[in-house]
């Protein structure tokens, strides 16, 4: 029988049994699924648990784990009767994890907020010392999740990076998503047939349609995130150290610190030179495009335009 | 022949939790039967390897050398490896484990939820809410230790204007905002609240050896500290091309009819309820091609200003 090979790890063990003891007979799978493994690493890590126990002249006393069928029993094995404290950089990211649910979902999940207060107290945390502030959902985060739950098309004004005017778009919502402090929705764009995302502070006059959403999210998600593309500009920009912020908002390829005023140069890419010359606006002069000229040129007539518009 | 090493870690473990008094490495082979090796020196490498090992997974493993011992012992205190008390509910844990998963933690979240849950009931299924929540966690793992055990940390820092200065900090949380980390808590040299920008701390984060040195006080909103001071909010009107309508009413503006004047078609009044002329402002610029502000005042010139700026640093010319 060939076995796939598996990296037994010690602080699974160790965690193992205790929680197996407080659920005599739970199944490999049942338990493979709470350990985020699989079932053939846990088989192995149990197998290697019977060999466990108080080490000592005459073999010692070792745990009894039994696996019948797909069940498993742990036995003789109170040496371990409580789990491991979790590490600190674990309880920090299961806080801020359960913080930022609390944020987003809070509302529709009963329970969350006492389980952060007794993990803080069981912890030794303070409370409050993990604070998340990122977008709370707003209104048209709850209309789209209750569409989703209703499983209606949505219909909305949509402006993306390059649309200078909103196009309609009438969407099948499948998943809202908080990146990076802000809120994306994935759907199908029954326009086109296909699988997009929209970033909700570009979207407007939304509506629930009564026509019904029959397609199904694919198993993957991509991620919103900035991938280059081919037809990308290179982008060099001067930053005074008061646009810093700026460097938030785009994913530079190059930082260089230029002078003793804590001035930047940053180069960047970007497949939207209209989005990036309204963000260079936003720095009120903090922000100096120095190449390429076409960019350079298309924040002069925005301002201009602008200038002109509030005369 | 030998045994897995994971056994022999996981037996380890075990002996140091059970022993009552600190164990030398001589007992610990004679008890054990491990570390068989002729040679004592490799016998004792293989020993140091092992404790490091579960050092590092953080099973704290202590060293004791008390007076008139001639070799250290070691123990493992069951106060600190072990997790008590926690008495989660069935709900509260189903809560836990979606959190985990909207985080899309699994991998991370899995093992330190099964650790605080192992003694809890098995979790009521509730319906997980479409939603993802895109957090990078472990960003901030070097700071946990600082956090969690209270030990102070020092660090190099670049303030907004660019100076770098040493800092000697309590930190008595994190904080999340707009794709920045900071760490609040006090400075020791301004006796005061201070919030730090992890992206600005230089290399150089040290953490101190003692735990436990300061309490965290009660009652502390750690996100105003972030927020910075409250502005009051105004009204404002603008002028809106038919471009910047759909900005406008994403942000829910009053529409309030077509704009007096002469105009291109299609530009209308809107009045936008709630602006906060500090942290808006920025905004305001980027849609200012296709909106301007008609009143208050001060914000007209504030944002025109704003604008001659950007056209002076980009050659200047006719407005």
């Amino acid at each position: 029988m060939s076995r796939t090979r598996v990296q037994p790890d010690v602080v699974r063990m160790l965690t193992l049994v205790p929680w197996l003891i407080e659920r005599p007979g739970a199944s490999l799978e049942e338990t493979a699924k709470a350990f985020a493994t699989d079932v053939a690493t846990v088989r192995a890590e149990l197998e290697h648990l019977d060999f466990c126990g108080l080490p000592g002249l005459g073999g010692g006393a070792l745990f009894d784990v039994t696996i019948l069928g797909d069940h498993v029993t742990v036995r003789m094995a109170d040496e371990l009767r409580y789990p491991m404290r979790p590490t600190a950089p674990e309880i920090l990211r299961l806080l801020l994890m359960a913080t930022a649910a609390e944020r987003v979902v809070g509302s529709e999940v009963p329970g969350l907020r006492s389980a952060i207060t007794k993990l803080h107290a069981a912890l030794g945390v303070a409370a409050g010392a993990v604070t998340v502030l990122d977008a709370e959902p707003d209104d048209v985060v709850l209309r789209l999740r209750a569409a989703i739950a209703e499983g209606r098309r949505v219909r909305f004004e949509y402006r993306g990076r390059d649309d200078r005017s909103p196009q309609q778009r009438t969407v099948e919502p499948w998943v809202l998503e908080l990146h990076e402090g802000a809120w994306y929705l994935h759907g199908l764009d029954t326009g086109p047939g296909e699988a997009r995302m929209f970033r909700l502070d570009r979207l407007a006059s939304l509506e629930r349609t009564d026509e019904p959403a029959e397609s199904r999210p694919p198993a993957e998600l991509p991620r919103p995130a900035y991938a280059p593309g081919e037809g990308d500009v290179e982008v060099e920009l001067r930053l005074v150290s008061a646009a810093g912020w700026l460097l938030d908002a785009v994913q530079a390829d190059e930082v260089v610190q230029e002078g003793e005023d804590g001035s930047l140069r940053v180069h960047l890419r970007t497949g939207s030179e209209e989005w990036l010359a309204r963000l260079v606006l936003m720095t009120a002069g903090g922000a100096e495009v120095l190449r390429p000229d076409g960019l350079r040129e298309r924040v002069r007539s925005l301002t201009q335009e602008a200038l002109a518009r509030s005369a | 022949m030998g045994m897995p090493a994971v056994e022999r870690l996981v037996n380890l473990t075990i002996a140091l939790l059970e022993t009552r008094r600190p164990m030398t490495f001589e007992e610990l082979r004679r008890r054990t039967g491990y570390y068989p090796q002729a040679d004592p020196a490799s016998a004792r490498r293989m020993f140091e390897r092992d404790k490091e090992t579960l050092r590092s997974l953080g099973i704290p493993v202590e060293t004791r050398q008390d007076f008139g011992m001639e070799d250290p012992g070691y123990l493992i205190d069951r106060r600190t490896y072990e997790l008590r008390g926690v008495d989660l509910d069935a709900e509260e844990v189903a809560a836990l484990a979606l959190a985990v998963d909207l985080v899309g933690g699994s991998e991370l979240g899995a093992l330190p939820l099964a650790k605080v849950a192992a003694r809890a009931p098995d979790p009521t299924p509730i319906d997980a809410p479409p939603t993802r929540v895109g957090l990078p966690v472990t960003d901030v793992d070097a700071f946990a230790p600082a956090i969690v055990e209270r030990r102070v940390v020092r660090f190099s820092y670049r303030t907004a204007d660019g100076r770098v200065g040493q800092r000697t900090v309590d930190p008595y949380g994190i904080v999340r905002r707009r794709r920045a980390w900071y760490l609040i808590g006090r400075d020791h040299d301004r006796d005061g609240l201070r919030g730090f920008r992890t992206d600005r701390m230089l290399d150089d984060l040290t953490v101190s050896d003692e735990a436990g040195t300061f309490d965290v006080p009660d009652g502390l909103d750690l996100g105003a500290v972030v927020s910075g001071p409250d502005v009051s909010p105004i009204d404002v009107l603008l002028d809106v091309g038919p471009e910047g309508i759909w900005a406008l009413a994403a942000r829910g503006a009053v529409d309030d009819g077509p704009a007096e004047g002469e105009h291109e078609v299609g530009v209308r009044r809107m009045t936008l309820a709630g602006v906060d002329p500090v942290r808006d402002r920025a905004w305001l610029l980027g849609i200012a091609p296709d909106a301007a502000v008609r009143s208050p005042d001060t914000l007209r010139a504030g944002v025109r200003d704003a604008l001659r700026a950007v056209l002076d640093a980009h050659g200047g010319g006719a407005a």
